[in-house]
């Protein structure tokens, strides 16, 4: 079979019926988009289709295509392929948007000169501070001078615009890294030391810095991270199409070793090392109390606020349950209702009937104390283990007779030295006993008051908030079966302690001089108030006539046993009725109530012009706390300081008072002369009258 | 983490908060520092790790 001549008509009409077919093929593609068709298979169909030689079909296929425009005749190795679109003739898209309204926006076409980046780039803060991206054309970027980088290393520019590609980070190596690096590299940015004039060829760079290189011109070869140090090598032969590098060297890859452990110690602030790699029981050992404290601290300082506390208990705050006003009032009232301080736990079960078994049990109850804690009608005068809650209307404990302040100011020897209590009794002993026992000084007995000294602080507890100035506990006396609300005051600043509220107790059973134990319980606010009993006995004892405003003897029946000598009875401190009861401000004044006292029960040794008492230190401390509580301590210091007092030689123990001269003196003295038989006050029932008995 | 970058009482703070609301109910102190002290050395020991 031979070959039909083919005419101009013929290759036209091949050309259209192949059109057709192609367009068919692709009938579901878009206009422009290329339908392509191998030389082969187009001469396979229609040589099937016209039993004719597909050589000879493919050959008529190849002439009449190439002469159609239609058609654009593509080599792909050893094939041949048409392309064409259902629009005509294949042009290739075009992906360049030259024209676009974004480009035009960023890109002026006449732009005016920029001399600041800020011109054109507001720098003024948004009233919302937040850090949003500012889009800066690249247009206005390439506008502004690059910024200069200290630290980047002088680089030979000629060189590098050679650079064949965009590398990421190239990392100065040394040159046999680059050398065994077949192909060219793609770097993005560079960090290149100086380069002696070597010419490096590199792809653009945005920041490059090459360690010193001596003169080898060095092709950076494909690697994401090379790094060059400084070599003296001869010139280096790189070229940039990859060529064929020699067998690598087999090298075993070492194994790399661990690094240096990271540091496991921390430093306080005050400069103490805490190794995280000892046992947490050994830290807590050596640095529990320091660490605590500055845990608590940093937790309390927390602007979040995350984790609050109270007392030692802390919790997250987002954990807190909230109480509102109606909580408040309704606790308030109850507590009101209750007429004293009554425990978190009695609140909770009263008025919420939570169970102390409920799973969120102790969370609400952490919240109540939390809450009512910041809430200012409130009081906690709790301690550890028993949180009790006052408010504003419960009755005062132990009465109005002392005011605080007086009290502070009273007690304040306590804190300024003069605190002696421990000398019979160490703080070991006590807290090893559980028990104090001290003698009743007439000032105590009258007032129900018992000054905090270490002796009692080391067994009640202490104030478990920072800011806390009150406790309340509950004294028991098992010897009565009778219970007393007692008030602990804690010492603040230059001030005192002191405890309030066993008056009643100690008028009902007790008398100055009698021996008192506190005893601590099973529960934290709970105490024993116990005494030695004796035999009945009747003495003249001082009392205080509250109505007068006197200090007289009166006849009163005690069962306690009792130091004779601490005793104020009428048979060896007959004077002391004629202490005046100074208002108790005045009564702070430790330096007059010691010369008031030491001329009213001193002996006269001197002379009606010029007296002179003369007292022992014994007599003195008995004297001396009836009007105030003081210390032997005290005492002696004030003898010892004051220069109207002098010890007497002859006699251990026994101080002479010599009274500066002044005419309101001797006037007084004058005015007591004729009355010298001072006439016995006689005390009236009071409310604790029932054992007295009226003077003879 | 680098013990050297450890601020105490802001350092995994977070982890401590975590621990604490895990266990709703209020802690001790004691018991709160012994948790963060353990909290802090595992960090340390991870990293080294």
């Amino acid at each position: 079979m031979t070959a039909a001549p083919t005419t101009g008509t013929d290759q036209q009409a091949l050309a259209e019926e192949i059109y057709r077919l192609m367009v068919g093929q692709g009938a579901m593609f878009a206009l422009d988009t290329p339908i392509r068709q191998s030389l082969a298979n187009l001469a396979e169909y229609l040589a099937r289709r016209e039993r004719r030689d597909p050589a000879e079909v493919a050959a008529r296929i190849d002439q009449a295509l190439s002469a159609d425009a239609r058609f654009t005749r593509e080599v792909v190795g050893d094939e041949v392929r048409f392309v064409t679109t259902r629009q005509g003739a294949y042009v290739p898209r075009d992906q360049v948007d030259s024209h676009s309204f974004k480009q035009r926006l960023h890109d002026p076409e006449h732009p005016l000169p920029i001399d600041d980046i800020s011109v054109v780039v507001s720098t003024s803060r948004p009233a919302i501070t937040t850090v949003e991206p500012v889009y800066i054309s690249d247009y206005w970027q390439m506008q502004v001078p690059p910024p200069v980088v200290e630290h980047v290393a002088p680089v030979e520019e000629a060189p590098l615009a050679e650079a064949p590609a965009p590398v990421e980070e190239v990392v100065a190596e040394p040159w046999v890294a680059a050398a065994e690096a077949p192909a060219p590299v793609e770097v993005e940015e560079a960090v290149v030391a100086p380069v002696a004039p070597a010419p490096v060829a590199a792809a653009p760079v945005e920041d490059v810095v090459v360690a010193p290189v001596t003169p080898a011109p060095v092709t950076a070869a494909p690697v994401e991270e090379v790094v060059v140090a400084p070599v003296a090598a001869p010139p280096l032969e790189a070229p940039p199409a990859a060529p064929v590098a020699p067998p690598p060297p087999v090298v075993v890859p070492a194994p790399r070793p661990a690094g240096p452990p990271r540091n496991t110690i921390f430093t306080l602030e005050d400069g103490t090392a805490i190794d995280l790699r000892r046992p947490v029981d050994e830290l807590m050992a050596e640095h529990g109390d320091r660490l605590a404290r500055l845990l608590a601290d940093r937790l309390e300082h927390d602007p979040l606020r995350r984790i609050v506390s109270f007392g030692r208990k802390y919790y997250p705050e987002a954990s807190v349950a909230s109480l509102g006003k109606n909580d408040l009032r309704k606790i308030r009232d109850y507590i009101l209702e209750r007429g004293e301080p009554l425990l978190d736990t009695e609140l909770i079960a009263d008025l919420y009937y939570h169970n102390p078994r409920q799973q969120d049990y102790e969370g609400f109850r952490f919240s109540l104390n939390y809450r009512l804690h910041r809430e200012k009608d409130f009081e906690f005068v709790g301690v550890e283990g028993a949180y009790l809650w006052a408010t504003r209307g419960l009755p005062t404990i132990g009465g109005k007779r002392v005011k605080a302040a007086e009290m502070g100011q009273i007690t304040a020897y306590l804190v300024e030295g003069y605190d002696d209590s421990l000398e019979l009794q160490s703080i070991e002993a006590i807290q090893q006993s559980g028990s104090v026992t001290r003698m009743l000084t007439f000032f105590e007995w009258e007032y129900g008051v018992l000054p905090l000294d270490a002796g009692l602080a080391a067994l009640l507890p202490g104030p478990l908030l920072p800011e806390q100035r009150s406790a309340v506990l509950r004294f028991e006396s098992p010897q009565h079966y009778t219970t007393y609300l007692v008030e602990v005051r804690y010492p603040a600043g230059n001030r005192g302690g002191w405890l309030q509220g066993l008056e009643e107790f100690f008028h009902e059973h007790l008398v100055p001089g009698a021996l008192l134990t506190i005893s601590r319980t099973g529960e934290p606010n709970v105490f024993q108030v116990s005494y030695e009993e004796a035999p009945e006995k009747t003495e003249r004892v001082l009392t205080f006539d509250e109505k007068k405003n006197k200090l007289a003897f009166a006849n009163l029946s005690f069962y306690c046993a009792v130091d004779e000598d601490q005793l104020p009875g009428q048979s060896r401190f007959g004077r002391l009725n004629r202490l005046k009861a100074f208002p108790m401000g005045e009564r702070r004044k430790s330096e007059m109530i010691l010369e008031h006292v030491s001329e009213t029960i001193g002996d006269q040794i001197g002379t009606p012009d010029a007296p002179r008492y003369a007292l022992t230190l014994d007599d003195l401390f008995v004297a001396y706390n009836v009007l105030r509580p003081g210390s032997r301590a005290l005492l002696q210091s004030l003898l010892e300081h004051s220069p109207d007092f002098s010890a007497d030689e002859a006699t251990p123990g026994r101080y002479i008072y010599t009274p500066a001269p002044s005419e309101t003196v001797e006037e007084e003295e004058e005015a007591e002369q004729p009355g010298e038989t001072v006439e016995e006050i006689q005390p009236a029932r009071r409310r604790y009258g029932a054992r007295y008995d009226e003077d003879e | 983490m680098d013990a050297k970058m450890i601020v105490f009482g802001e350092t995994a703070i977070d982890r401590l908060l975590q621990w604490l609301r895990a266990s709703s109910e209020p802690k001790d102190l004691t018991e709160l520092l012994r948790q963060y002290l353990e909290i802090l050395a595992r960090a340390v020991r991870e990293e080294n790790e």
